[in-house]
């Protein structure tokens, strides 16, 4: 493309980055017929090389490029435009030319994206948003990306979605170095356009198609595309327009509609919100015209086939992962209740005693839990122990059954011989535990504490009964948590025995024999705080805490040892409700470690960081805040639009058939995986794994783990150190997502990768040095985590974030 | 910020439940006992920094829960210690049986050269004891693993078990260092001269650091 001649334009500017369909919402000094007008907000560099985000709207773009027989200048691309300001400008025009809205990024203050990420608003001045756009298309994620190129910002400090500008950014130059540095785009754009030129002639078919797969580099490549003033993509496309014109017949517009669909043209690499399908074929193909563009479409995704080496599976999933992240709703700031008081409780019962309204009942608990005057009686309904449609009378016969069967039980053990224990060691096993550990619960409550303490009897008491109750679950240490407060609040045996036991029925997966239960419920908290703060997630699993062992305590015994007592029983009572779904104390987790997320990403803490942080925020937090940010996080996911079936497991709602291949672990019990040698997946491992070598050795799989455990990396020496020992070599296919550090914000570059990375089995607890792969000229190297999690380095920065892992020992 | 220590050595106390790991630790770092402790729920860990032989080493002691149940949440933190203390109850026959499994357990989730120290705690409780502090020192022998009784109660030992550990785990990475220097140093006719000793290469310091 030649550059015109300057003279005819007295203003000349560079877009470099448009975003069509914006609609302006609402700017002071602006009439209100203005408002709600479409247009295209870009990032234009001026003349002077200073820079501004600029609105035009749409019928201002068109005059724009009547007035141009430049093709490309109606497609949003980086093209650059010249306006014309010439004496036959009509008015009309001029009238437009003045609707044009222009901040300099010199003077640009604060910026703030809300509603689902759809709208912005701009500000020069602190305190006034001067105006704010609406995005119809997708969202705003994109723009802030390229945004946040050129001007550096902070996140404001009460509003995340705020962000204020630092100071404009002279980061090119430094964004140059990086990719230079990856080197993974090398060809000289020069030699690229002049061969296209000359081979154009002779084959202008497949020579488009080259160019093409030269693209679908750049796209897929696309930071590398930055490294000339003018750059490949831009020449290339360039080409391609002419190239096509002397194929095909059709009018310009046409034309430009169909590269619309390629002018993904990344300066900057973008996460492109365009589905897959929707960025190659575009409109045509939605509406099943066939065509050229279509065509070459078509190729162009088979180039991108034959440029990597990966299955259509493999393929897919990278997509998932360079996939824009939609994100969340905003949260709802949802203020508690009062507490449900002894007059409504009454009103609430009918003359009988039954409780009607159920869930209404539930539902004042959840809101704001029980009076406490109150909270022996309600609990009792609560845990099961009564029913809720019991009349008074019919309460009195449970009552008197229920102390019956429980002295019964009690009786059993009570009555057993010195002798009969001797030889009963699974009993005594289980008595030497209450014995421990009823020693060692809250003895710094008045209502335990001191020496020979009645009520460490009874708690000594019910609990041996429950191990008659329910012998092979047995004691396990966390239950005299459980039961403190009950007895605590209720005083009486029989009554703490049942509330107890009703309490045991809701959280019996805690204490599985094989942990289970507790696994699961991690890998569920671990797959919300994915989806409700990735960021922070990405975090943990960065520093080995993927697994969130350091929520453990949490889920065991439901907060118990990071409240008082008083604020325990608030908590322990909403969450008996059920409500707003059976998860909900992983909700609890997710905003505590929300509430916390400043801290543990900011500090960067470590491993053992998180932990100690973790355990020492006992004490320290604020029920009803807690409380009302998780409600709050549950109505965000709840309504999210991209809900994918596992979040919804979680949260209780029936299924779809959506999955997000980049977490799409199966719902199943946390299962000890058996090994498989005929799982398909794996033999393809396998079969690959021989040509990667290259050694052609064929290579026995001897353990992999179920299909759809695959994601869940654990270290083979984990549960499998049987296997470890014949193993000779380990299997491991990462998929990971690029992110480049060197770049201010690491959201604002990625794209996808596979690797397929053959190690040998290192002795269980050797996680380093674990080697590396070629990239570019530079090396990369991996580090496993204790915990499975990989790291990626490249010249000493950490790179990138694996999403997924396929993995097997190989003998 | 400036490095306080010299070098990080991560141990880790395990045994059953209620055997006292909890005291022991809390003995250890913050000079206390406490009658009405907490059962330990998880895991958690404290820092205590000591000077051994001029060096300031920081000890990151992980606590862990005993409860057979648990194990394979608290396995997970084995990874990475280079000293373990196994810790039995001397009134409880059953704890004592028992660390003939938590070596089991070692060996199967922990680095194979990790430091080892068996302590018999509270031996203050000497009306009460069911182990013999003879049969705690014939399993000492026959794993070939240090011993030691203690009380966290009476502050018996405790320092003691620490630092020896400590001082084990130190002398085992001096000599790893060593043996991986190049030996044409000092073998051969060469005769290590008094002053050769002196010139230590790359303090295994450099090494341990890192950590």
């Amino acid at each position: 493309m030649s550059s015109s001649s300057a003279e005819d334009i007295p203003e000349q500017c560079k877009d470099l980055f448009t975003q069509d369909g914006v609609l302006l919402k609402s700017c002071i000094g602006r009439s209100i017929n203005e408002l709600n007008s479409i247009g295209m907000l870009c990032i234009v560099q001026n003349a002077d090389s200073t820079k501004c985000v600029e609105w035009r709207p749409n019928d201002l773009i068109t005059i724009d490029s009547d007035t141009q027989d430049q093709e490309w200048a109606v497609v949003n691309t980086i093209g650059r435009r010249q306006r014309t300001l010439s004496g036959n400008m009509t008015s009309d025009y001029a009238t437009l030319r003045a609707r044009i809205i222009k901040i300099p990024l010199s003077e640009l203050k604060t910026f703030r994206v809300s509603r689902n990420n759809q709208q912005m608003q701009f500000s020069t001045k602190p305190g006034v948003w001067q105006m704010s756009f609406y995005f119809q298309h997708g969202n705003a994620e994109i723009f802030v990306a390229y945004l946040k190129n050129h001007v550096k910002t902070a996140k404001a400090r009460n509003d995340k979605n705020t962000y204020i500008v630092v100071e404009p950014n002279r980061e090119t130059q430094v964004l140059n170095k990086s990719f230079a540095e990856l080197d993974i785009f090398t060809e000289n754009p020069t030699d690229v356009v002049w061969s296209l030129v000359s081979n154009l002639r002779q084959r202008p078919y497949e020579t488009t198609m080259e160019a093409f797969s030269k693209l679908t580099d750049i796209v897929y490549y696309g930071n590398e595309a930055m490294n000339g003033k003018r750059d490949v993509s831009e020449e290339v496309a360039d080409l391609l327009t002419k190239s096509m014109s002397a194929m095909e017949d059709s009018t310009a517009v046409t034309r430009s509609d169909e590269y619309e669909v390629i002018s993904v043209k990344p300066t900057l690499p973008p996460r492109p919100c365009i589905p897959r399908y929707a960025l190659y074929y575009g409109n045509e193909a939605m509406n099943g015209k066939r065509d050229v563009s279509e065509e070459v479409a078509d190729l162009l995704t088979k180039s991108m086939s034959a440029m990597e080496d990966s299955t259509a599976v493999t393929r897919s999933d990278e997509y998932e992962v360079i996939s824009v992240k939609p994100t969340l709703p905003p949260r709802p700031c949802i203020p508690r209740g009062t507490p449900l008081s002894t007059e409504k409780w009454d009103g609430l019962q009918d003359t009988d005693g039954r409780v009607t309204e159920v869930e209404g009942v539930k539902q004042l608990i959840f809101r704001g839990g029980v009076a406490h005057s109150i909270r022996p009686s309600v609990w009792k309904y609560l845990l099961d122990y009564y029913p809720w449609t019991m009349t008074h009378s019919e309460i009195k016969n449970l009552q008197r059954r229920k102390t019956e069967e429980y002295f019964s039980m009690k009786l059993q053990w009570r009555s057993m011989t010195e002798g009969q224990e001797s030889r009963f060691s699974e009993y005594r096993e289980r008595k030497s535990l209450v014995e421990k550990d009823v020693n060692r619960t809250d003895r710094t409550h008045p209502f335990y504490a001191g020496e020979n303490n009645p009520n460490l009897i009874v708690l000594q008491d019910i609990l041996m009964t429950y191990v008659m109750y329910n012998f092979d679950l047995g004691y396990v240490q966390g239950m005299s948590d459980i039961l403190a407060p009950l007895l605590l609040l209720l005083g009486n045996e029989v009554d703490s025995f049942w509330c107890f036991a009703g309490f045991m029925e809701k959280i019996a997966p805690n204490f599985d024999m094989d942990q289970a239960g507790m696994k699961q419920q991690l890998l569920h908290l671990q797959q919300l705080l994915t989806f409700a703060s990735p960021e922070l997630a990405q975090h943990l699993a960065q520093k080995d805490s993927g697994n969130m062992y350091f929520c453990f305590r949490w889920l065991l015994v439901w907060f118990k040892r990071e409240f008082s007592h008083r604020d325990i029983m608030r908590l322990w009572e909403v969450l008996w409700t059920g409500l707003p779904c059976a998860n909900f104390h992983l909700f609890i987790c997710v905003a505590i470690l929300d509430t916390e997320k400043d801290i543990l990403i900011g500090k960067d803490y470590g491993f053992t960081e998180v932990l100690k942080h973790v355990n020492d925020l006992s004490m320290r937090l604020d029920v009803d805040k807690i409380l009302s940010t998780a409600e709050g996080i549950y109505h965000q996911i709840v309504s999210a639009p991209h809900l994918t079936d596992q979040i919804r497991v979680i949260l209780g709602l029936p299924t779809i058939g959506r999955s997000h291949t980049e977490d799409s672990h199966s719902d199943t019990e946390d299962k000890e995986a058996s090994p498989k040698a005929e799982c398909s997946r794996t033999n393809e491992a396998s079969r690959s794994n021989a040509t990667t070598n290259g050694n052609g050795t064929n290579q026995r799989v001897l353990f992999a783990p179920e299909a759809d455990e695959y994601d869940r990396f654990i270290w083979p020496g984990e549960h499998n150190s049987n296997y470890i020992k014949t193993a000779k070599t380990l299997y491991i296919r990462i998929f990971v997502r690029w992110r480049h550090r060197l770049v201010s914000s690491p959201t604002e570059a990625s794209t996808a990768k596979t690797l397929t990375y053959i190690c040998p089995v290192a002795t269980p607890t050797s996680f380093e040095p674990n080697g590396g792969f070629n990239i570019g000229s530079g090396t990369v190297l991996v580090y496993f985590g204790a915990t499975g999690s990989v790291t990626l380095e490249y010249n000493g920065i950490q790179i990138s974030v694996v999403t997924k892992t396929v993995w097997a020992l190989l003998a | 910020m400036a490095k306080t220590y010299d070098c990080l050595f991560k141990l880790l106390l395990i045994g059953d439940s209620g055997v006292g790991k909890t005291s022991i630790l809390f003995r250890f770092s913050e000079d206390a006992f406490n009658i009405s402790f907490i059962s330990t729920i998880g895991i958690d860990f404290k820092i205590r920094t000591i000077d051994l032989d001029g060096k300031k080493v920081k000890l990151q002691i992980w606590d862990t829960a005993g409860q057979e149940r648990f194990r394979t949440i608290t396995t997970a933190y084995y990874r990475g210690s280079m000293g373990i203390m196994l810790v039995y109850d001397v009134t409880n026959e059953k704890s004592f049986e028992n660390i003939k499994n938590w070596i089991r357990n070692i060996e199967e989730n922990a680095s194979a050269d990790v430091e080892k120290m068996i302590l018999g705690n509270k031996c203050d409780l000497d009306d009460k004891r069911q182990v013999s502090k003879e049969r705690g020192e014939q399993l000492a022998i026959d794993y070939q693993i240090k011993f030691v009784e203690t009380s966290a109660k009476d502050s018996l030992n405790v320092e003691y078990a620490f630092y020896t550990l400590a001082r084990d785990i130190k002398a085992k990475m001096e000599k790893k260092q060593e043996a991986s220097n190049p030996p044409g140093a000092r073998s051969g006719a060469h005769v290590l001269r008094a002053s050769d000793q002196q010139r230590k290469p790359p303090s295994w310091l450099s090494r341990c650091s890192l950590l």
